[in-house]
């Protein structure tokens, strides 16, 4: 691991968050309203209301935009190559087995290079949290589609299969909490955080992100506040919905919520 | 607006900041607005107008990508 720039002292804190930032590298690398920022504060406001204090963590992030965001954290982190996120993991199980494991995912790590690797986590029963950051596109490779663009959205041919379900899969990988939002939704965001603290075994949260390049092949290019209110009016919050029902299709709304909790305990 | 006595300020850092506009439609109380004069970065960066109508709801400093805004309730030689 690299050494990190200047640490966070008292002296250099102005923002809350900022106990956990390295104050140095400000401002971030992300797009004007890229969603990523949102989701990494809320993230450290759940550490905060549970007293999780800078070394009880370590965080692993892959490539990409998402890869960024161990560059700058002031706590034990470190970003991999896609494909080996998992063996990264089990190490670091293995070596401090104390320590909460976070993984910043996106679709490079999760789905395409790293999507077969993730059955070892149901084997070495590791106590993990994967933060899967989708934003519906390859963002860095301009206007490429993948298994999770929904129909005839930005390759010229389109996408003709049906897009992938992510919490179908992170309930075969063996998850024991599956929940998805938005940034827009930042506060049950927090909530879900909070909540998968507290859960035995493997954790999954998607988070839908805006991202500046999803709209760019159809000419027009909304501005962040559009792009947020986007998310805002294609979604719906309903809770335990059945799984298979998840997947995201054009023209039908997201929908957004807590979907499996092994912690909950029956109401009805 | 003072809450329990205590008067509530808002912080901007503006080189943190990349002009999105963010905080700006999501404050319900209009207490901020973009500038006219732009940072280092070329950047249109939030300014408060109305410093008393701020209710310290927390929505800007929760939505902001850049870690660049927040309040808090105002206390003796104490920033943030």
């Amino acid at each position: 691991m690299a050494a990190k720039q200047k640490s966070s002292t008292l002296e250099n804190i102005f923002h809350p968050t900022d106990y956990f930032l390295v104050s140095d590298i400000f401002p971030t690398v992300w797009c004007p309203g890229c969603g990523i920022g949102t989701v990494v504060y809320s993230f450290f406001e759940a550490c905060k209301e549970k007293d999780i204090d800078r070394d009880d963590l370590y965080i692993i992030s892959g490539v990409g935009c998402t890869g960024k965001i161990a560059e700058f954290l002031c706590l034990p982190s470190c970003s991999v190559t896609d494909g080996h996120i998992i063996e990264k993991a089990v190490h670091i199980n293995e070596h401090h087995p104390e320590k909460k494991i976070v993984l910043f995912l996106n679709n490079a790590d999760f789905l395409i290079s790293g999507g077969k690797e993730f059955k070892k986590a149901r084997k070495k029963k590791l106590n993990i949290l994967i933060i899967y950051i989708n934003n519906l596109i390859y963002a860095l490779s301009r206007d490429q589609a993948f298994p999770l663009t929904p129909y005839m959205r930005t390759s010229t041919q389109g996408e003709f299969e049906i897009p992938f379900n992510i919490p179908y899969m992170a309930c075969s990988i063996g998850a024991s909490f599956v929940a998805r939002w938005t940034p827009i939704r930042a506060g049950w965001m927090k909530q879900s955080f909070v909540e998968s603290f507290s859960v035995k075994g493997l954790s999954v949260i998607e988070v839908l992100s805006p991202c500046l390049i999803y709209d760019a092949n159809s000419g027009r290019i909304l501005d962040p506040v559009e792009r947020m209110a986007f998310y805002n009016d294609n979604s719906e919050i309903q809770f335990w919905v059945p799984i298979k029902n998840l997947d995201i299709r054009r023209q039908k709304k997201i929908i957004i919520g807590k979907f499996l909790d092994k912690n909950r305990i029956n109401d009805d | 607006m003072t809450i329990k006595g205590q008067k509530v300020e808002v912080f901007v850092l503006k080189e943190r900041c990349k002009g999105c506009g963010i905080c700006v439609a999501v404050c319900q109380t209009e207490v901020l607005a973009l500038s006219e004069e732009k940072n280092s970065l070329g950047y249109r960066h939030p300014v408060v107008i109305n410093a008393d109508r701020c209710l310290n709801c927390g929505l800007c400093e929760m939505f902001c990508p850049d870690f660049a805004i927040w309040a808090t309730i105002e206390k003796e030689g104490v920033l943030g």
